[in-house]
C-alpha cells in the first residue's frame, strides 16, 4: 500500500529549481533511502511531503491526504529534521514528556525512547546543553515518541559518531521488523544507507532518476560489474582497460570496479589474474554482482548523463 | 485516521510560556510593571487633586498618566516575545518542530500569541486595576466608563505595533534582525506621529487628526476629555461618536493586520 505519493512535484527558490517534476511512491513497510548529492532536492522533497513547503505545482499525498496544515496525519508520522531544534531551556526528559502529552501517549514512553537512543544519562540536561550528536539522538527519540507508522528522516545520522550510527541503524531495523514502521531516510552518505534500505530513490537535479527495490535496481543498472580487490589498483586498472570487452574501470585505494559487456565476467576473472601476475600485483578478492550502493548510484547518474548528452 | 487524544494546544502554549517567561524575565517585567504603575499613580493622584478639571477629565488624565510607562513596558515585552522570540523560533526551526504536532497552524500561532501577548496583558491589567483601586478609588469608582474607555483607546496602538511586528517577523524570520528593524520602525512611527500632530496643529487641520486617530485613538480621546490642557482642542472638539468611531476603526485595523498574519502563517508560510 502506497502511503506517500508525490506526482510531478516542482518547487523553485527564486530562479533555482530545487525540485523539478519529481515523482515518488513510498510503500508501507519499506525502508527507502532518498539518495543524491547535496543540492539534489532531497530536503525540499521531504519538506513538501511533511507539509512544510507548498509545491509550486504537482501534488503530494501522505496516507491519502494533503499534508499541508493537516493535523490528522501528524500522529502517524515521526520527523527527524536535518537541523533539529527544540525549545532550548527545557530538560530533555521534560520536553519528551510534553511530547507524550501532545500525542496522548503515556509519559513513561519518554524514558523508553531516551533509552532506545542511548541518551538516558542526559535526560536531566537542558536541551541547549546537549552536544550536536546528542541533539540528533534527541530528535530521533522525539520522532519515535508516538510510535509512528512512518518515520521521515532528513540526514538522520548527521553529527553522529560511527558507533552511534551503527546502533541507530539497529534501532531502525528493529522497529521495521517488530512494528512494521516505514522509513524514508535521506542521505548523501551512501554506504550507510545500503545497510538498512530495501528500496532507494536516486534524486538528482530535482527529479528522481531511478527508484525501486534495491535488488531490482542492481539488476537493472549494476550488472556486469566486477569488483577486484588488489594491492596495485592503479597498475591493474591500466592493464584491464586494454581489454576489448571492458567498458569502464574505476579505482579506489582497495581495488578496482570493472564494468564489462554482458556475460564477460568469467573472461575478466582469467584475464585479470594473468595481468596481475604479469605486473606482480596481488589479487585478494574478486566479486561479481555485488556492486555497492555507491556504484549503483554512479551507474544511474552515468547512464542518465549519457542519455541527456 | 485517528484523532489525537493528547492536548497539543495546551502543551505548545505551556512550552511557549516556559520559553518566553523563563527566570528572571517574568519577575523582572512584573517588577517594572509594579514600579511604573504605582509610582505614577501616586504622583498622578496628587497632581490631579490640585486641578479644577471636571471629574471625567480628572479620571481620564489620571488613567492616562498611570498608563504611559506600563504601556511602554508592554511594548518592550512585545518586542522581546514576538520580534525576537517568534523570530528566533522561525529562524532556528522550533516552529518546524511544532508543525510535526497534531495541531492546525493557526492554533500554533494562537498559542504563541497567547504566550507573547496574553500574559503581558494580564500582568499589565492586574497591576493597573490594583493601582486604580488602591491609590485613587475616589477618582476611579465614580468614573468607571471613562477609565474603561481610556484603556480601550490607549491599547489599540500597542496592539497595532504587535500586529505589524508579527508581519515583520514572518517576512524577516530572524530574531535579532527583526528586533532591530522593529525598534527602528517603532521609533519612526513615534517620530511620524509627532510630525503629524505638529503639522495638524500648525495648519489647524482636523482631517489629519481624524485620520491619525484611526491608528491611535488615544489622540481623539485626549482632545475629547481635556479641553483645557490639550493644545489641539483650540481648533478640534471631537464628539463622543467621533471617539467611538475612531476606536472601532482602530481595532478594525488591528484585526485586519492580525488576520493578514494568520492568513500568511496558515496558508503561505513555507519553512
Amino acid at each position: 500500500m502506497a502511503i506517500v505519493v508525490a506526482e510531478n512535484l516542482s518547487k523553485s527558490y527564486g530562479s533555482v529549481k530545487a525540485v523539478n517534476g519529481l515523482n515518488l511512491t513510498l510503500n508501507e513497510g519499506t525502508i527507502t533511502g532518498l539518495i543524491g548529492p547535496n543540492g539534489a532536492g532531497k530536503t525540499t522533497t521531504i519538506k513538501m511531503i511533511l507539509g512544510l513547503l507548498k509545491p509550486d505545482s504537482g501534488k503530494v499525498e501522505v496516507f491519502g491526504q494533503n499534508p499541508w496544515d493537516n493535523p490528522d496525519i501528524r500522529p502517524l508520522i515521526g520527523v527527524v529534521h536535518e537541523k533539529a531544534f527544540f525549545p532550548s531551556h527545557q530538560k530533555a526528559q521534560d520536553y519528551l514528556e510534553r511530547a507524550c502529552r501532545i500525542f496522548g501517549v503515556l509519559e513513561s514512553r519518554a524514558l523508553e525512547v531516551l533509552n532506545l537512543v542511548d541518551l538516558q544519562d542526559a535526560r536531566n540536561r537542558s536541551i541547549n546543553a546537549l552536544s550536536a550528536g546528542m541533539l540528533q539522538k534527541f530528535s530521533i527519540a522525539h520522532a519515535l515518541i508516538h510510535s509512528p507508522r512512518l518515520v521521515i528522516a532528513d540526514e538522520m545520522t548527521a553529527n553522529l559518531d560511527p558507533q552511534a550510527r551503527s546502533s541507530l541503524f539497529e534501532v531502525v531495523l528493529r522497529l521495521h521488523k517488530e512494528e512494521g514502521t516505514t522509513f524514508l531516510m535521506s542521505s548523501h552518505i551512501l554506504p550507510e544507507l545500503s545497510r538498512v534500505c530495501d528500496s532507494v530513490a536516486i534524486v538528482n537535479q530535482g527529479t528522481v532518476w531511478a527508484a525501486g527495490k534495491l535488488s531490482d535496481l542492481y539488476e537493472k543498472y549494476a550488472t556486469g560489474i566486477v569488483r577486484i580487490s588488489t594491492d596495485e589498483p592503479e597498475k591493474l586498472a591500466a592493464e584491464v582497460k586494454r581489454l576489448a570487452y571492458v567498458k569502464k574501470v574505476e579505482t579506489d585505494i582497495r581495488g578496482i570496479s570493472v564494468q564489462v559487456q554482458t556475460n564477460k565476467e568469467e573472461s575478466l576473472y582469467e584475464d585479470a589474474s594473468k595481468m596481475a601476475r604479469k605486473i606482480k600485483a596481488k589479487i585478494t578478492g574478486i566479486e561479481t554482482g555485488s556492486a555497492s550502493i555507491d556504484e549503483l548510484y554512479k551507474r544511474v547518474v552515468g547512464i542518465k548523463k549519457e542519455r541527456t548528452g | 485516521m485517528g484523532k489525537s487524544k493528547g492536548r497539543p494546544f495546551m502543551e505548545v502554549l505551556a512550552s511557549a510560556l516556559h520559553e518566553d517567561y523563563r527566570f528572571p524575565i517574568l519577575e523582572l517585567f512584573a517588577f517594572l510593571y509594579v514600579l511604573g504603575t504605582f509610582a505614577l499613580s501616586s504622583a498622578g493622584t496628587f497632581a490631579y487633586s490640585q486641578t479644577s478639571l471636571t471629574d471625567e477629565a480628572v479620571a481620564y488624565q489620571f488613567t492616562t498618566s498611570i498608563l504611559s510607562v506600563p504601556l511602554l513596558i508592554f511594548v518592550i515585552l512585545i518586542f522581546k516575545n514576538i520580534a525576537y522570540g517568534l523570530g528566533s523560533d522561525l529562524e532556528k526551526g522550533i516552529i518546524q518542530t511544532y508543525f510535526s504536532y497534531p495541531l492546525k497552524r493557526r492554533s500554533i500561532l494562537t498559542a504563541k500569541l497567547l504566550s507573547a501577548l496574553g500574559v503581558s496583558i494580564v500582568l499589565f491589567l492586574v497591576f493597573q486595576i490594583s493601582a486604580l483601586y488602591i491609590v485613587a478609588p475616589d477618582i476611579v469608582l465614580p468614573q468607571l466608563g471613562t477609565v474603561l474607555l481610556t484603556y480601550v483607546a490607549n491599547f489599540s496602538y500597542p496592539l497595532l505595533i504587535a500586529g505589524i511586528l508579527l508581519l515583520l517577523t514572518f517576512v524577516i524570520r530572524r530574531g535579532g534582525i527583526t528586533l532591530v528593524v522593529g525598534i527602528f520602525l517603532y521609533l519612526a512611527l513615534s517620530i511620524a506621529s509627532g510630525i503629524v500632530s505638529f503639522f495638524a496643529y500648525a495648519t489647524e487641520s482636523t482631517l489629519i487628526l481624524q485620520v491619525f486617530s484611526f491608528l491611535s485613538p488615544g489622540t481623539v480621546l485626549g482632545a475629547y476629555y481635556s479641553s483645557a490642557l490639550n493644545p489641539l482642542t483650540a481648533f478640534w472638539q471631537p464628539t463622543l461618536s467621533q471617539v467611538v468611531l475612531s476606536m472601532v476603526g482602530s481595532y478594525a485595523i488591528v484585526a485586519v493586520v492580525f488576520f493578514i498574519g494568520y492568513y500568511y502563517f496558515s496558508r503561505r508560510l513555507n519553512l
